[in-house]
């Protein structure tokens, strides 16, 4: 028998002493591992913000903003002087459509009511789909319908028709330059493939998720637009209905569509670090002419969100060393008590020949089987907790963040119901980050075996550390505690 | 050849120094089997404790084949025990979670000696001891007193010392079991040329060792001698 297993069997000595040392050890362990875990979901959610959001700048047309306003449009001449400006990484041009579904534009038309020409400065010819919304008008979709005054104002031109079919609403198709969403950031496509090259015509498109359900649709499966026949090269999900309710197309396809090539919705500016964005905000704006361009900064409404996500990382990361040096300190209490306990044994030890370095190893050791047990238990504890641990420290400590976040989604829903008639499109710069409370739930903790596995090295670091101090103490019991009681 | 020279050990007790040993001076020659009796608390356990380096002595040398003892560090201490001295203690002292075997191995684990060798020497130990073959893998505490006693002399014999101290060795068992370990020492002091030195106020133990030391209020006299055959016979 050896050191080591002699440890293992002064581990297991005291059964039901074991069991509780371990459960001890387990909570302090668990506790510590999910902190680790919250700490590394926050952590990439925070480098995921930073690095794709967090750089981005967003051009509208001056005293335009999606299909609200006036101005003249944005072109591609404009796209590369933005391109050239200091710290600029890229520019994303996109040209935003409303399709109206055939049937329903045709009904409307008949019942004599329109929309109103010219959003965002697409043409006022209407662009069609076979595509019907996957959002209901609702109550908010009718009441911005007849908050714009169209009803009544049709070919009859006079008295208002009582008997208005259903109102449907348009769905957003955007055609992008690259493969993001209108903010900017990166589509999460759950089925299917991108468009490929984006600034090349194509007949693919993307749709959300729920609006390729609505229509039955899935991955090649094919629909119109304007009587020109796309394909579902992809379905994305963006995390919210209305998002869904989308679809995107390369930027040439949508020009196209709207008849309007060349022309451009928004410039999406990336720059190529956070300290740089303010900077480039003001040069990009002197470049494109604040008579020409109205240049946003959807960081300023993330910071919030940015924040709290960095307190809860900062909290998370403070929990996971106090539990850590709970667990190091347990270990430590542990081991002196067994320390004192085994006081003669340890002089027996000594008295037959044995050195300080193998009594103090044999200590550690026995220490670091009970951390083994406690870690397994431990991890097994954090892959159920942490998830659920994450998103009570999210919640808790983001209440400042959602309020703002509630606001800026406020801001989108006025965007969008002040413009077409329908439901709400997308406004422009308050689009995009208004959401932070959906980006501060949208923090998912995983227990990978990574961090658990870092984890457990910390926890097993600081655990040698708290069986050293008793170890220690054993080199400074005497061989002559031996005859103690005798 | 083991030599005490002029050993002295006070304790400080409040105001009052205890000199359990008051400058004590013998020599004891190899393979020799010797007693030391006395009261309880006259400082037998505390003159053992010296010459088996478990404690130092305030002044005064034991010098263990020409080797000196005072100065000597506390690793070279630990080595001259686990070399040259196996202690018997009247409890025993054996660890409680291990096998007898794995008890008489511990030592011989500690002087580098391969698992394989050193399980082949136990049980050959516990077997010299005549502890039965089938409780050498039983555990400590599901043995008797006199099987833990013979486990506890099998361990001391684990590195083949030159001195074994036995600090009360029969002081928890009955009177034949008691009698049968004194046998098995003075054997071993016989067969393997072991100087044996054994504490204990026992005096009938105690005449059945050659030489005879009584130690009182620390100072410490010899008995007259006796030779081998006469300390066996009944005194």
């Amino acid at each position: 028998m050896n050191v080591l297993a002699r440890s293992v069997g002064n581990a297991f000595r005291n059964k039901v002493r074991t069991a509780a040392v371990v459960a001890v050890l387990a909570v302090a362990i668990g506790l510590a591992l999910s902190m680790l875990v919250a700490n590394q979901a926050v952590a990439g959610k925070v480098a995921e913000l930073n690095a794709s959001v967090g750089t981005v700048l967003t051009v509208n047309p001056a005293g335009g903003q999606g299909f609200e306003g006036g101005g003249e449009p944005l072109t591609a001449v404009q796209a590369a002087t933005a391109a050239a400006v200091p710290n600029v990484s890229t520019v994303v041009g996109t040209k935003a459509l409303r399709l109206r579904n055939a049937a329903a534009a045709a009904a409307q038309a008949a019942a004599g009511q329109g929309g109103r020409g010219g959003p965002g400065g697409q043409s006022a010819t209407t662009v069609t789909t076979s595509l019907t919304a996957a959002v209901d008008a609702g109550t908010l979709g009718n009441r911005n319908q007849a908050s714009s005054g169209t009803t009544g104002t049709g070919t009859s031109g006079g008295a208002a028709t009582p008997a208005a079919p259903a109102f449907s609403l348009p769905i957003t198709a955007t055609g992008v330059g690259a493969e993001v969403d209108a903010a900017g950031k990166a589509l999460e496509l759950t089925q299917g493939t991108g468009l490929g090259d984006y600034n090349a015509a194509s007949a693919g498109a993307l749709l959300g998720t729920t609006l390729a359900e609505k229509n039955g649709l899935a991955v090649g499966s094919t629909f119109t637009i304007n009587d020109q026949t796309f394909t579902v090269a992809g379905l994305f999900d963006a995390g919210t209905a209305f998002g869904n309710n989308a679809l995107y197309l390369t930027l040439p396809a949508a020009q196209t569509l709207a008849a309007l090539p060349g022309e451009l919705s928004t410039l999406i500016v990336t720059v190529n670090s956070m300290e740089n964005v303010d900077a480039a905000k003001t040069a990009l704006q002197a470049a494109l002419g604040s008579d020409k361009a109205d240049v946003s900064q959807g960081q300023r409404n993330l910071q919030t969100a940015v924040s709290s996500l960095g307190s809860v990382k900062n909290i998370s990361f403070i929990a996971f060393v106090a539990a850590l040096g709970t667990a190091g300190l347990i270990i430590l209490l542990i081991m002196v008590m067994l320390v004192r306990e085994r006081r003669r044994e340890i002089g027996v030890l000594k008295a037959i020949g044995a050195p300080n370095r193998t009594v103090g190893l044999q200590f550690v050791l026995e220490a670091l089987v009970l951390v083994a047990l406690g870690s397994v238990v431990g991890a097994a504890v954090a892959s159920f907790a942490s998830g659920g641990i994450a998103t009570a420290l999210i919640s808790s400590n983001t209440t400042s963040a959602a309020a703002a976040g509630g606001a800026g989604t406020g801001q989108r829903g006025a965007g969008g119901g002040a413009g077409f008639p329908g439901g709400g499109f997308p406004g422009g710069q308050g689009n995009p980050f208004g959401g932070a409370n959906q980006l501060l739930t949208s923090v998912t903790a995983s227990a990978s075996p990574g961090v658990i596995a870092a984890g457990i090295a910390a926890v097993f670091g600081v655990a040698i550390i708290g069986a050293l101090v008793p170890a220690l103490l054993t080199a400074r019991i005497r061989p002559i505690e031996v005859l103690r009681g005798e | 050849m083991i030599e005490v020279k002029n050993l002295v050990r006070t304790f400080n007790s409040g105001d009052k120094t205890i000199k359990p040993v008051n400058d004590v001076s013998f020599e004891l020659a190899q393979g020799t089997l010797a007693s030391i009796v006395g009261k309880s608390g006259s400082g037998k356990s505390t003159l053992l404790s010296l010459l088996g380096a478990l404690d130092k002595p305030t002044s005064g040398d034991v010098v263990v084949n020409g080797v000196s003892l005072a100065g000597m560090p506390d690793s070279k201490l630990t080595e001259y025990r686990r070399r040259d001295i196996g202690f018997v203690f009247q409890q025993f002292n054996l660890i409680p979670n291990l096998s007898a075997v794995d008890n008489v191995m511990l030592p011989m684990e500690f002087a580098g000696i391969r698992k394989a060798a050193r399980r082949e020497r136990a049980r050959g130990l516990l077997e010299q001891v005549q502890l039965d073959p089938e409780k050498h893998v039983r555990r400590i505490n599901r043995l008797s007193g006199g099987e833990q006693q013979r486990v506890a002399i099998a361990r001391a014999l684990a590195n083949a010392p030159r001195l074994i101290l036995a600090d009360e060795p029969t002081g928890n068992l009955d009177e034949q079991t008691g009698g049968h370990i004194i046998e098995l020492l003075s054997s071993l002091s016989r067969d393997h040329n072991t100087t044996i030195l054994v504490v204990t106020h026992d005096r009938s133990l105690a005449n059945k060792t050659e030489r005879r030391f009584r130690l009182q209020q620390g100072r410490l006299t010899e008995e007259p001698a006796r030779t081998r055959a006469t300390a066996a016979s009944p005194a």
